[in-house]
């Protein structure tokens, strides 16, 4: 079968160093150094979906930036993907096109969010990826490299760069890369894309608008609820009725949870109804309840509802650290979204 | 000496859809005209677009004004927010007062 042509404007150069230094110096890179995107590589790259390189894979909802199979093969390419990866790039692609993940806010704002991936199912075990410890530090092949591969997609397919339409006042370090998968095989409880809606055995990814991660230590108790307790400090830190934040929970924290025979629901629940203050307080502390003038004394909760939580499971085996992740606009304007890998 | 043959590497970026939609017709006076104040969320956005229509209410005898926020700074507004400011004035100004 003969191979579509890509259509993308080639350009020559003599040596892989000197494609680094052009695509540097014409801003189209994170910074690092990138792997030179060959038409060969790219047409692999492409392959490997399964697709012709001119096939829509999203389109972003405000600019209207036509994201096609060969443009995410070149970055990917450039990130240091295999070509296996690029059924999750695929659908992460879907996910962060989504008009609910509102894609432009969260990459341009002085909010500074950037992009959080979750890969669950079978798929996450066939790239080898990294759910356990250190899960958002560096050392996995598809985890840095898928991660990456988004952010190099929002740079030169969206145009969003840092200083011209990214104005992060103090920006994030996940806007580098942030993929981690979802320790399935430790948990008791429904993976996370399953509460979304995906079915049993069907990988996917979850999309998220983090903000900065806040670590939680509890290594003095092991009651699920004096573990909790540690975690409200931290919600207070980050404002009242968030709609959406994310918790996740570390493997020693999972197991006393696990002991304790309690179901993952009654995390939200319990976090809910014990992060609250009153109005007065979310006040004084900088964070004024919109709507709540009128009554200092209403106590509010940091979360809008038990199901404002979102709890991943991922980590090493020792120490009791877990995150909350809050994310952008505190989930007001931009929601977590989780679409399937598909083929 | 370098015996490398030149490799071919492709374009990575891409292209915004663009829309050329032209501009309206400038009336020649504001004179009578009802004003659309069309703020973005952000929250100085009303309070600029109030010191702007003040000003030009100083300079022309307004119809009155429609303030319409948008209610989200990163999307454009809704084809019904547009369709209810468009009905109801003359002309619309619109502003980012982050």
């Amino acid at each position: 079968m003969t191979e579509m042509p890509l259509t993308s404007e080639t350009i020559e150069v003599e040596t892989a160093q000197q494609a680094m230094e052009l695509y540097s110096e014409r801003g189209w890179t994170d910074g690092l150094p990138i792997v030179p995107p060959t038409e060969d590589l790219v047409h692999q790259f492409v392959k490997a979906l399964g697709v012709s390189p001119d096939t829509v894979l999203g389109v972003e909802p405000t600019k209207g930036v036509v994201i096609t199979a060969e443009k995410i093969a070149i970055n990917a390419v450039m990130a240091g993907c295999k070509p296996e990866y690029m059924p999750v790039l695929a659908a992460a692609v879907t996910a962060i096109t989504d008009p609910d993940f509102s894609l432009h806010g969260i990459s341009v704002s002085t909010m500074g969010s950037a992009i959080l991936l979750i890969v669950n199912g079978p798929i996450a075990t066939e790239l080898n990826m990294n759910s356990g410890v250190s899960v958002f530090g560096p050392g996995n092949r598809a985890n840095a490299s898928i991660g990456r591969a988004v952010r190099l997609i929002i740079i030169n397919i969206l145009g969003t760069r840092a200083g011209e339409l990214d104005k992060a006042t103090v920006g994030h370090p996940g806007k580098y890369s942030w993929c981690i998968a979802e320790n399935e095989a430790l948990s008791p409880w429904v993976p996370v894309h399953e509460t979304r809606g995906i079915p049993v055995g069907t990988s996917a990814v979850t999309v998220a608008p983090g903000l900065g991660p806040f670590q939680v230590g509890q290594h003095h108790d092991d009651s699920p609820e004096r573990i909790l307790d540690a975690f409200v400090d931290a919600l207070f830190a980050m404002g009242p009725l968030m709609t959406e934040v994310l918790l996740v929970l570390c493997p020693e924290h999972l197991e006393h949870f696990r002991a304790a025979g309690w179901e993952k629901e009654q995390i939200g629940q319990y976090l809910h109804e014990h992060a609250r203050r009153s109005a007065n307080e979310w006040a004084s502390a900088g964070r004024p309840v919109t709507g709540s003038e009128g009554d200092s004394d209403q106590m509010v909760s940091a979360l809008t509802s038990p199901e404002s939580l979102i709890t991943v499971i991922a980590g090493g085996g020792g120490g009791a650290w877990s995150q909350i992740i809050p994310t952008w606009t505190h989930g007001s304007r931009a929601k977590v979204v989780t679409k399937p890998v598909l083929g | 000496m370098s015996t490398q043959s030149k490799m071919r590497v492709l374009d990575p970026t891409g292209q915004p859809t663009v829309v050329h939609n032209g501009m309206a017709a400038r009336p020649d006076t504001l004179d009578g005209s009802v004003v659309g104040l069309l703020a973005n969320q952000k929250l100085n956005a009303e309070p600029l677009l109030e010191a702007i229509y003040d000003v030009l209410s100083e300079r022309f005898e307004l119809g009155g004004r429609v303030s319409v926020n948008k209610g989200d700074a990163s999307r454009p507004a809704t084809p019904e927010v547009l369709d209810s400011i468009a009905s109801d004035v003359d002309v619309v100004i619109t502003a980012n007062g982050d």
